[in-house]
């Protein structure tokens, strides 16, 4: 049983990494960065496979170990960045979205609660119960986050199903 | 929706790293081994939390106790067991209570009985020390809300120091602490073959008292900072005597033991003395 379950985790590892990638990489921007994140996730999901308890959520409950590892990345990166005050214009108190550029730059510029949801509905294709599931945040605050983030894109919601 | 098709497509033209995939792999090796190791570490957890339940059962089954010390091996070792332990808690303090007791003849049931009576009279001294304290709290203007963030606490706890076939030295801790902390100390030795308590006179000879007080100095004066030692003009060691505090250690010497301020500052807090016999 637990190398049936081990065979399937390796193998879903192995044939999804381009896509655990491209997330990390949305996240840090950085190709090292996003290349560390995804070895150790996988480190840490062969790890604490016991926890998997349905393979058929495999899916999320890898997700959710890959965005805690970025977002812990992204959180110690700015324990130690410095930023000098002049670096920083007035204009970015306010509203820290830029108006101009593609959508996906504008999701990337999103802050990290709103834009992980945004990624994992429209570009990994998940139903927003598995991104909640995968954020550890309730189905409600999901929907809201998602409201708020597509407003901000200026996105038209029209045609975008919430549920 | 259509805006999202692009946004998605560029997406996913990040392109990925060649080494993508040994990374991957080493990070599915590394989780392996660490997995493993977890495995094993909690196995090990198993067997100490075994052992941790064998000597909880010797210290509340009277006969899985005494089945052990006719173990020859174990005998030895069971001789001081824990008889009373509860912890006790109302509004006002919390009482928690690990006593010692000593079995194998009537000289321990002695021992025993007088261990419960201090161990009864320090209970009953740290609630009325907490009651006189709650009077005088609430009397200078004290509310009942600010007397809730008290952590008091009367405690008994104790240590074994050594223990041989015949001998067992122990120690019985007994604590007040409101806000300020009063602490006892009491140490017994006892030969269990003579039935009698032991006193330095029986660890070191007739002369015992100069082989203390030399001994003593010469570890005061040899001290990395000998000024936290008071000098003897200032109410500093002068002599021990049979009041004096000690246990007998693992290598079978007598230390002795005086309470905070008594010879040192008090950041010294207990200060002992090992004395080479």
């Amino acid at each position: 049983m637990a190398k049936i379950r081990e065979e399937v985790l390796t193998t879903f590892l192995v044939k999804e990494q381009a896509r655990f990638y491209r997330l990390a990489y949305s996240y840090l921007k950085n190709r090292e960065e996003a290349l560390d994140a995804v070895q150790t996730a996988v480190c840490r999901a062969l790890e604490k496979q016991d926890s998997l308890q349905k393979p058929d959520a495999v899916r999320t409950w890898f997700y959710r170990i890959l965005v805690n590892v970025c977002t812990d990345m992204l959180r110690q990166r700015k324990r130690v960045a410095f930023v000098p005050p002049e670096a920083l214009d007035a204009g970015s108190y306010e509203d820290p979205l830029p108006t101009d550029g593609t959508l996906a730059q504008r999701v990337d510029a999103l802050p990290a609660e709103i834009g992980t949801i945004v990624k994992l509905r429209f570009y990994e294709d998940l139903s927003l119960k598995e991104i909640s599931a995968v954020t550890g945040v309730s189905l409600s605050t999901v929907k809201t986050r998602l409201y708020t983030g597509l407003k901000k894109l200026r996105v038209s919601l029209e045609g975008v199903k919430l549920t | 929706m259509k805006e999202f098709e692009n946004a998605r497509m560029e997406y996913e033209e990040t392109p990925v790293p060649e080494e993508l995939n040994d990374r991957v792999q080493a990070g599915i090796r590394q989780g392996k081994t660490n997995r493993v190791r977890r495995i094993w570490k909690r196995r090990l957890g198993t067997v100490a939390a075994c052992f941790v339940v064998v000597v909880g059962a010797l210290n509340l089954s009277p006969t899985v106790a005494a089945a052990a010390a006719d173990v020859p091996v174990l005998g030895g070792l069971f001789q001081v067991l824990t008889v009373r332990s509860f912890t006790n808690e109302n509004e006002d303090r919390t009482v928690t209570v690990e006593q010692p007791g000593v079995t194998g003849s009537d000289f321990a049931a002695q021992i025993d009985a007088e261990i419960q009576e201090r161990v009864d009279a320090k209970i009953a001294e740290g609630e009325q020390v907490i009651a006189e304290y709650k009077d005088a709290f609430f009397a200078t203007g004290g509310t009942q809300e600010d007397w809730e963030q008290h952590d008091n606490k009367v405690s008994v706890t104790y240590e074994i120091k050594s223990q041989s076939d015949t001998t067992v030295s122990f120690e019985v801790d007994s604590t007040v602490s409101i806000a300020n902390a009063y602490q006892e100390r009491t140490y017994y030795n006892l030969d269990l073959a003579e039935n009698k308590e032991l006193t330095l006179a029986d660890v070191l000879g007739a002369d015992w008292v100069n082989i203390c007080n030399e001994s003593i100095k010469a570890q005061m004066a040899a001290a990395e900072e000998p000024s936290v030692y008071f000098e003897e003009s200032m109410g500093g060691f002068s002599t021990v005597d049979e009041t004096t505090g000690f246990y007998i250690n693992e290598a079978g010497n007598p230390v002795v033991v005086f309470p905070p301020y008594t010879v040192a500052i008090g950041a010294m807090g207990y200060v002992e003395f090992e004395i080479s016999k």
